[in-house]
């Protein structure tokens, strides 16, 4: 499975990357809504939207899947 | 012609067998052909001499070879089996290592029927090991060495 | 030649290999647990577990598992150490649990119809749904003694009676000129709610049990009666069913024995363990009061059958599952052996 990202769908919310247990780990700060202060973690929110910085290190758990809004974020 | 060879062959296995003191009919028997043709075979009479050869020439090739050859020929792995078994005078014996899993590749495998399985173990039967290698070279685990034995009775790594 | 062949429907599959004997390999994906024990145990490593979490999580169309038929060999030992028995190898028709030969997990899971009181705690609390209990209950007339009777010349077909009754026992019909009031003593428990509500004291009621207690009640005819089953397709051993049993009827034997670890520390609270344990061993604590701090994950480690499921699917390595020992029937063969052993890690 891999990880996939739709910025036509994208609200820009950022719960994916508060919500997902890797990018925590990588970055405490994200958990308490935050943004990521460096870009190791898996996705982030740029410009308004969902962008992928290390869709390798996705241990595919489907976090984000199940909390984004809009079909945005998905494992396929 | 094939067919030519697949007389050659029954012509090489009616001699072995007269050799162990078999009756023409026995022989007849044991291959399945008219008691006449064995006789036309053991007294010489209508014999392509060149098919006998190229037999020969089969029965000393490397036993996987020989083997699929002659099946390929009779088209019948009962009958394989026979000519072979006849024929391929070289003994061989299996040693099968405990990583042996038990999945009857081996055993499917095996056109002489040499091989079953024993307590998820592999077990080669050494009277009809042909010596092919094919269960050797297809087995999952590697746990499978056939080693032909030698007239002085010391293995010798095939 | 000799080659496998294999069948898909939806996400299950079978392998077959026919030669003197047919040997298949079955997959269950909705018995899978995904606990990845075949995929570490495939000596021809054919088996790969896919994402489990996102797969249980998201709905996915994706099989738990996926074969390499081109590589699968059909030995079997998949299913030999499959916890859930979502592998299932047979051949000629025979699954090798029933072949004396093969090692299977001493482990299992039954009811005593003789102590059960069909209370289905067992059936509510089955974290897989494998247990159903049936049960017969005793007829309401034969459980209380009585006596009954409407004034027809009294009764005025108010309905009151027919809508106090508890039981449902009186039926009345109040069309004009054709009324008619009937009581149906199956139903009916004499407890006189109709004649005291009557305004017209049409009903002359009585209940025995009151006066003469219990004694001309046959207490065979109140028994409940029933049966239990458990699915054995279903059914993984956690216990569950064994834990909650009021009368000790269940009894349970997991083919593991070993620890749950897990690491508060690194847990990010994302939930994929609680969603994938087959067992409901995991769960989000609730704090009792406010402002009062839990930890990220809870276990009930009784339940646990220690297949490591969750540690598999944890995308931050924050639990971990250790196998102490497993119980498994005896085998020849060195090979299985060591596969079984390799459990323990």
């Amino acid at each position: 499975m891999e990880l996939k990202v739709n910025q036509d769908n994208c609200l820009g919310c950022g719960v994916c990357v508060v919500a997902c247990p890797v990018n925590v780990s990588i970055s405490p700060e994200v958990s308490g809504g935050h943004g990521s202060l460096g870009e190791d973690v898996i996705m982030m929110v740029e410009n308004g939207f969902i962008k992928l910085f290390n869709e390798d290190k996705c241990e595919k758990c489907g976090t984000c899947q199940m909390f984004c809004p809009v079909d945005a974020i998905w494992l396929e | 012609m094939p067919k030519h060879i697949v007389s050659g062959l029954k012509y090489l296995a009616s001699i072995e067998l007269e050799k162990k003191g078999l009756t023409q009919q026995k022989i007849a028997d044991e291959l399945e052909i008219d008691r006449s043709t064995v006789s036309h075979y053991l007294n010489g009479r209508n014999l392509s001499w060149n098919s006998i050869d190229v037999a020969k020439t089969m029965t000393q090739l490397c036993p996987k070879d020989f083997l699929i050859l002659t099946n390929v020929l009779f088209k019948n792995t009962k009958k394989t089996r026979k000519i072979i078994s006849i024929c391929q005078k070289k003994e061989f014996e299996a040693e099968i290592s405990d990583s042996c899993i038990g999945c009857g590749l081996c055993v499917d495998l095996c056109l002489m029927e040499a091989v079953s399985l024993d307590s998820l173990k592999a077990n080669i039967s050494s009277i009809e090991c042909c010596g092919c290698l094919i269960c050797q070279e297809s087995c999952p685990t590697s746990s499978i060495r056939i080693l032909e034995v030698n007239n002085d009775r010391e293995y010798q790594r095939s | 030649m000799i080659a496998n062949t294999k069948e898909v429907s939806d996400k299950n599959f079978n392998i077959k290999r026919s030669a003197e004997e047919i040997r298949n390999l079955s997959f269950k994906d909705h018995v899978c647990i995904g606990c990845g024990i075949c995929e570490s145990t495939c000596p021809v490593s054919a088996i790969i577990l896919d994402d489990v979490g996102a797969i249980v999580r998201t709905n996915s169309p994706n099989a738990k598992l996926s074969i390499n038929e081109d590589e699968c060999v059909l030995c079997g030992m998949c299913s030999g150490v499959c916890p859930a028995d979502a592998l299932i190898f047979s051949i000629d028709s025979q699954p090798i649990s029933k072949i004396s030969t093969y090692p299977k997990y001493d482990a299992y899971a039954e009811i005593d119809d003789d102590k059960c009181i069909y209370c289905q705690k067992c059936e509510i609390a089955c974290p897989r749904e494998a247990i159903t209990i049936a049960r017969s209950l005793p007829e309401r007339s034969k459980l209380v003694t009585g006596e009954i009777d409407i004034d027809d010349e009294t009764c005025v077909y108010c309905g009151i009676c027919e809508e106090m009754c508890p039981a449902d026992a009186i039926d009345i019909d109040r069309t004009p000129e054709s009324e008619s009031i009937n009581v149906d003593k199956n139903k009916c428990v004499y407890c006189l709610v109709c004649k005291k509500s009557c305004p017209v004291t049409a009903i002359k009621a009585s209940c025995r049990i009151c006066s003469y207690g219990d004694y001309d009640i046959n207490m065979e005819d109140a028994v409940t009666k029933g049966s239990s089953f458990i699915d054995d397709e279903l059914c993984i051993k956690c216990g569950w069913c064994e834990g909650v049993c009021p009368t000790d009827a269940a009894k349970v034997k997991k083919p593991f024995e070993g620890t749950l670890t897990i690491h508060q520390d690194k847990c990010t609270v994302c939930g994929t363990c609680v969603d994938i344990c087959p067992c409901d061993v995991l769960s989000f604590p609730k704090s009792s009061k406010s402002g009062e701090i839990v930890s990220n994950v809870a276990k009930d480690e009784q339940y646990c059958i220690k297949c490591g499921a969750c540690a598999k699917a944890c995308p931050v390595e924050a639990i971990e599952v250790q196998i102490t020992n497993v119980d498994y029937t005896p085998t020849k063969s060195k090979s299985w052996i060591k596969k079984f052993e390799a459990l323990k890690n």
